[in-house]
């Protein structure tokens, strides 16, 4: 094996190794705490504890285009600053949290109602629970049982567990998505790995639009026009850019390497 | 009995707070129960195509890009949730059909 990729291999395993100082290396997830957000600074100035988003429990349930197209959530924490009267409005939080939509048979709990009182306590708490010992109605545990197991990131195999009708992520809101055709399938296709005995990408465009959409990734995400003119490196990889801004964040992590490094190695 | 002098500014306040009613946005109006403005016929028929995208000709895109453009100020009117919300999914339709009317251009120079 070429020793530049030894190097990247040895780099990756000091990075995850746990007896590295925490101030330098950030503390790994564990798989239920994978892809949680935390959303403070308009709650904080109210007196509320910060919002803890569970993505794990919402991706199950609908593809990211629904909620980062339709919806409008931003793909960055905190980018969208979604305010308590937006979701009043039925809008961000508020378009499914609106103790009208049924999921799994029963009504959404309400997010956010403008007479709240002090028996809604209970309810406040289900999202602002940042910081409180709140057991988690769906644990995560029981959750996970039906999936197929991933090694990193929540542990599962999200793409799997689709094609096996575990999940059925539904693509469409009433009321905030348009009515679309279905989308023609695309290809998939492969990325020169740019190093020696590395092996080359297979990028699967199909499942990507397919849970994307195109607007999603283009050009937010992907900006380049022309085929093989924007560089991909694994430092903006990791940085949070074009495949980070998914691939370490809620999508399977960037240590799962051979995941997109999937062909045999090439000789150049 | 209300005499003249009474009923003017009454009527007058009446007015304006029929007005007011009328202007505002009711906060319990959801995203779900209002009906289609024509803003938002306009906005559902040009962004329902972004999956379309790739089969579009140029000229087809470019006037699905000024269309959006068209959109944008009437967006801006809106109250701050629904502007917030719709020119953000207005960027990402209208990017989408900018990015690959631009993809196409280089093509065809090729």
């Amino acid at each position: 094996m070429n020793a530049r990729i030894l190097a990247a291999f040895a780099l990756i395993l000091v990075l995850a190794s746990p007896s590295l100082p925490q101030s330098f290396k950030k503390k790994r997830p564990l798989p239920y705490e994978f892809g949680r957000v935390v959303l403070g600074s308009g709650s904080t100035r109210t007196g509320l504890a910060p919002v803890v988003f569970e993505h794990w429990f919402h991706r199950a349930r609908f593809s990211c285009r629904v909620c980062h197209v339709d919806i409008g959530f931003a793909m960055k924490t905190g980018e969208t600053a979604i305010k308590a009267a937006d979701n009043m409005r039925g809008y961000y939080c508020g378009a499914c949290h609106n103790g009208k939509m049924l999921s799994e048979g029963r009504p959404v709990f309400e997010a956010c109602s403008k007479n709240a009182t002090a028996d809604d306590a209970a309810r406040c708490e289900r999202c602002h629970s940042s910081g409180k010992p709140l057991k988690l109605e769906n644990e995560f545990a029981q959750f996970a049982r039906p999936f197929p197991k991933e090694r990193f990131g929540n542990g599962l195999d999200w793409q799997q567990a689709e094609e096996l009708g575990i999940i059925q992520p539904a693509d469409f809101v009433k009321g905030l998505s348009i009515k679309r055709k279905s989308l023609s399938i695309q290809q998939d296709f492969a990325l020169d790995a740019k190093l020696a005995g590395m092996p080359d990408i297979i990028f699967s465009h199909k499942k990507h639009t397919v849970w994307n959409g195109c607007e999603l990734c283009h050009p937010e995400i992907f900006m380049g026009v022309k085929k093989g003119a924007s560089r991909y490196t694994m430092v903006s990889i990791f940085e949070g850019k074009s495949c980070g801004a998914c691939h370490n964040t809620v999508a399977f992590p960037l240590m799962d390497c051979q995941r997109c490094h999937s062909t045999p190695p090439v000789q150049r | 009995m209300v005499n003249g002098k009474t009923t003017a500014p009454l009527l007058l306040t009446c007015l304006v707070l029929c007005c007011l009613l009328a202007a505002a946005e009711p906060m319990w109006a959801g995203a779900a129960t209002a009906e289609p403005e024509n803003w938002q016929k306009e906005f559902d028929d040009v962004c329902s195509k972004t999956q379309d995208a790739m089969i579009f000709s140029q000229q087809e895109l470019k006037a699905l890009v000024d269309r959006c453009d068209a959109l944008e100020p009437q967006i801006a009117r809106l109250d701050e949730t629904r502007k917030k919300v719709y020119l953000k999914r207005l960027q990402q339709c209208r990017g989408l059909y900018s990015y690959v009317l631009e993809s196409k251009k280089q093509e065809s120079k090729k």
